[in-house]
């Protein structure tokens, strides 16, 4: 029962929610001010979602429904779960949740997979396209990604989230060595891509493909879609803070502080998809298998001889 | 009496590793049976295929119990002929397939007899469970003997370099046959006798398991790469029952019980999935009389059950939790990392890291080739097969598929209660110990929970009229028909716009990195040059006794 009301209501579902909404705003009005617009008001994204709830629900034609229905919601479900097991080794390090660091890699990457089966199910061509640019998306970020988490691990002798977070309560923060730092800098290029972020949304590519795998999406399946991309938007910077600055969040004060540096990494984040523009795709795939994996090795490197 | 003759003889022996590939034999079998029922109606050489199918089966039983080393020989060399008997009957296109076959397979074998005699020599036993050689550096013969008789393993499991058979093989065989052979008994076969000699026969040493992770990992990745690549369902399913052995070897390289019982896991694990898969690409086959996945698509809606099943044994192939692939991988990873507290200066370490990210990175790009199969063959756009009347197979042929698409499932989220506990567990010696945390029963009832909650959401929201469809929207415009993306090009930018790989993957498909055409091109070589010089010129055969003679004569006159 306990495992339940973690997960759907604190810190899973439904706080992960909220706070993947009022993050969502967060980037939309830093956006803004970049830009020098004044920016949405606070429920904004909430609204957003209200409207889209309420809006006709169109199937297309040739499709394969079930398979079309049903993964919106698995993505939904994988990434509150990969939220949950990310909360709670902040808040009870010592006990640990569900899984470890590698379940929590391989189930951030379920809304990604999600995403792609379902629009390959809507028999749209552009869809299609934007999925298999998702994939290789998937692909190239997964090598540098995998490199940069090992750097932690080699340091912390520890593949649980908490024991990662422990480690650094006692050593100081993963960061604060020339190899953490490194591996920081390859893991937030990785994580914006898994957000489909500007520069790597060639996936959506609104200009271009007209939203690619969101294309056929309408209504409550298109609401699903969002909710499940404001809860990323907490699970994979929050996952950034456990590998590298983690902190035990067990009182009020260091919850906030915990907040605070999320928020942090949502910042850079938002930053680097305001001053960027959108890549290809080979240019993507050059991109992390070239320069940030050769990066990542150099941090591995620089891990091995401790420092 | 009998028990007496069989077993206190020293020919036979039962343990728990091998009664465990004896029920995964005598299961497959079954399996494979009642599919050969619907897939084969019809077809000629029925007799012939069963027949060879059960003795491959009883010659398999016979691998699992014997204990006596020539004893395994033959028995082991039985199942090379079967193998090439059932690939041949495919007629007359697989014969190239089957020879090749049967050069790989009957070559290690050859490898194997080297090793018998040598382990005699050694230890003037033959009995399998007295044996027990210790693998040093200083001394050649027994690492001589062990990396025989591990290349004989990885020819019958399809590990590099000696794997090329298997997606030739998967190609052309009927498909029975390659789930059956390949996709299941040889590996359970190939992984168990790799097992039992690195496990029991051997002492291994650090290099030998290096060794052995980086033949895996270097599997892996590279059988998955060119697994990405292929336009035919039935030759990237072979590339992948080549890449899953990686993890496999890999496990039982690590030499720590989690891994070793991950890799032991692995083989099981691949064995039910892979299985599933190449039957459901022979039912795909058999409804829509092609294999090529650029004249596939949308069959999704017209072979259900067979769409449901290839979907979770992909899944599970690709390592999604909480299905059965995650945990076996999940394990071996540990393994890999248990390695670390024993690592002995930065090289070895380094070996272990470069093995866990080949392993990692190899599960994303299986994910990638098998997303790839799925849009081709059963989502996507599909008119060009609905009017050719597809529908589903019948109940002998999706039967068994469902069950095995439901064992990945169980064999995932009951993991522990289920497969480790009786199965795996014993075979290792109960001691595994994890690093790390996997819940996969909690982990299913919260999805499903989070999934119920998405379903909460759906109903909230505004789907009264679930009836309304209309055409894929692509600017207003119609779809013109030869703009389908099949998905045989999803990774052209892999193959074509990556400079270091395009030079790979030139070289790998004009055969540069098949043993089998490398050896054919050195035996052809040495046979042209004999040729030509025995041009059947009578002038020149005198001139070279003369030069003959010159020589004997300036040597004994000298």
């Amino acid at each position: 029962m306990k495992d339940l009301f973690y997960y759907l209501i604190f810190p899973g579902f439904l706080f992960t929610g909220a706070l993947g909404i009022f993050a969502s705003w967060f980037d939309r009005k830093i956006t803004a001010r970049v830009q020098w617009r004044k920016g949405p008001p606070l429920l904004q994204p909430l609204y957003d979602l209200i409207k889209l709830l309420g809006k006709e629900l169109i199937l297309p034609a040739n499709s394969s429904l079930w398979t079309f229905l049903v993964f919106p919601i698995v993505g939904l479900a994988a990434s509150a779960l990969a939220s949950s097991i990310i909360w709670l080794a902040f808040l009870f390090p010592e006990k640990g949740f569900v899984g470890d660091v590698f379940v929590v890699i391989y189930l951030m990457g379920l809304p990604a997979i999600s995403l792609i089966v379902a629009s390959f199910a809507s028999a749209n061509p552009l869809a299609s396209q934007g999925a298999s640019r998702e994939i290789k998306l998937l692909l190239s970020y997964e090598l540098p990604f995998i490199l940069a988490a090992l750097v932690v691990l080699i340091k912390a002798q520890s593949i649980k989230l908490g024991g990662l977070i422990f480690y650094q309560a006692v050593n100081g923060l993963g960061i604060g060595s020339f190899s953490g730092a490194i591996a920081f800098i390859v893991a937030l290029l990785c994580s914006q891509a898994k957000l489909g972020l500007v520069p790597f949304d060639m996936a959506e590519a609104e200009t271009e493909i007209m939203a690619g795998a969101y294309i056929e999406f309408s209504g409550p399946l298109l609401a699903v879609f969002r909710l499940t991309k404001f809860m990323m938007l907490v699970a994979a910077p929050l996952f950034l803070v456990g590998l590298f600055l983690g902190n035990v969040a067990a009182g009020p004060g260091a919850f906030l502080l915990l907040i605070l540096k999320y928020l942090a990494v949502v910042l850079l984040t938002v930053l680097i998809r305001n001053t960027n523009p959108r890549l290809r795709i080979d240019q993507a795939m050059k991109f992390f298998w070239g320069p940030v994996t050769l990066l990542a090795a150099v941090a591995v490197t620089l891990a091995l001889f401790g420092k | 009496m009998i028990q007496r003759i069989l077993f206190n003889s020293g020919l036979f022996k039962i343990d728990v590793l091998s009664s465990l590939v004896l029920l995964g034999v005598i299961f497959f079998t079954v399996l494979i049976l009642l599919y050969s029922i619907g897939f084969m109606r019809g077809k000629p050489g029925r007799g012939q295929y069963y027949t060879y199918i059960i003795l491959t089966s009883l010659a398999s039983l016979a691998v699992c119990l014997t204990n006596n080393l020539v004893f395994l020989l033959v028995a082991w060399g039985f199942l090379g002929i079967t193998l090439y008997l059932l690939i041949a009957l495919a007629g007359p296109q697989a014969r190239e397939a089957a020879k090749k076959t049967l050069i790989i397979v009957g070559g290690a074998d050859a490898l194997m007899v080297l090793a018998a005699a040598i382990i005699y020599c050694l230890t003037g036993t033959l009995e399998m469970d007295k044996i027990r050689i210790s693998l040093s550096a200083s001394s050649l013969l027994p690492v001589l003997a062990y990396l025989c008789l591990a290349l004989a393993c990885f020819a019958k499991a399809g590990a590099m370099p000696l794997h090329t058979w298997i997606p030739d093989c998967a190609e052309n065989a009927p498909l029975p046959v390659t789930a059956f052979l390949p996709a299941s008994l040889d590996k359970l076969l190939g992984i168990y006798l790799l097992a039992r000699v690195s496990l029991d026969m051997f002492v291994m040493s650090r290099t030998m398991n290096m060794f052995l992770m980086l033949a895996g990992a270097f599997t892996i990745v590279a059988a998955v790469m060119m697994a990405l690549i292929q336009h035919n369902m039935k030759r990237l399913l072979g590339y992948h029952a080549v890449s899953q052995v990686g993890y496999m070897v890999l496990g039982i390289g690590t030499g720590i019980p989690v891994g070793v019982a991950g890799g032991i896991f692995h083989m099981l694990n691949n064995a039910v999935y892979k299985s599933c898969l190449f039957l459901t690409a022979g039912s795909v086959e058999q409804r829509a009389k092609t294999s090529q996945l650029d004249a596939l698509g949308g069959l999704s809606r017209l072979m259900p059950l067979t769409y449901i099943s290839s979907l979770i044994a992909s899944l599970s192939i690709s390592g999604v939790p909480p299905f059965n692939g995650f945990i076996s991988k999940w394990m071996v990873y540990q393994g890999l990392i248990g390695n670390w507290r024993l690592a002995n200066g930065k090289w070895e370490m380094s070996v272990y890291l470069l093995c866990l990210v080949a392993a990692v990175f190899g599960s994303a790009l299986t994910l990638a080739s098998f997303l790839k199969l799925l849009h081709a063959v059963f989502l996507g756009q599909g008119e060009v097969l609905s009017k050719r009347q597809v529908r589903e197979v019948s109940a002998w042929m999706w039967f068994p598929q469902l069950v095995l698409a439901l064992l990945c499932i169980v064999f995932g989220i009951f993991a522990y209660q289920v497969p480790l506990k009786y199965f795996i567990g014993p075979a290792v010696g109960n001691n595994i110990e994890f690093f790390g945390l996997w819940a996969p029963a909690l982990a299913a009832i919260l999805l499903f929970v989070g999934m119920l909650a998405g379903l909460l959401i759906y109903c909230s929201g505004n789907i009264k009229q679930l009836s309304r469809r209309d055409k894929p929207y692509v600017g207003t415009e119609d779809i013109p028909a030869e703009a389908r993306p099949t998905g045989t090009e999803f990774y052209r930018t892999v193959k074509e716009e990556l400079g270091v790989l395009r030079g790979i993957y030139r070289k790998a498909e004009a055969g540069a990195f098949d043993i089998y055409h490398q050896a054919k091109d050195l035996i052809f070589g040495v046979t042209n040059f004999l040729r030509y010089l025995h041009n059947g010129v009578l002038p020149t055969y005198l001139v070279w006794c003369l030069l003959g003679m010159m020589g004997i004569f300036y040597l004994f006159l000298k």
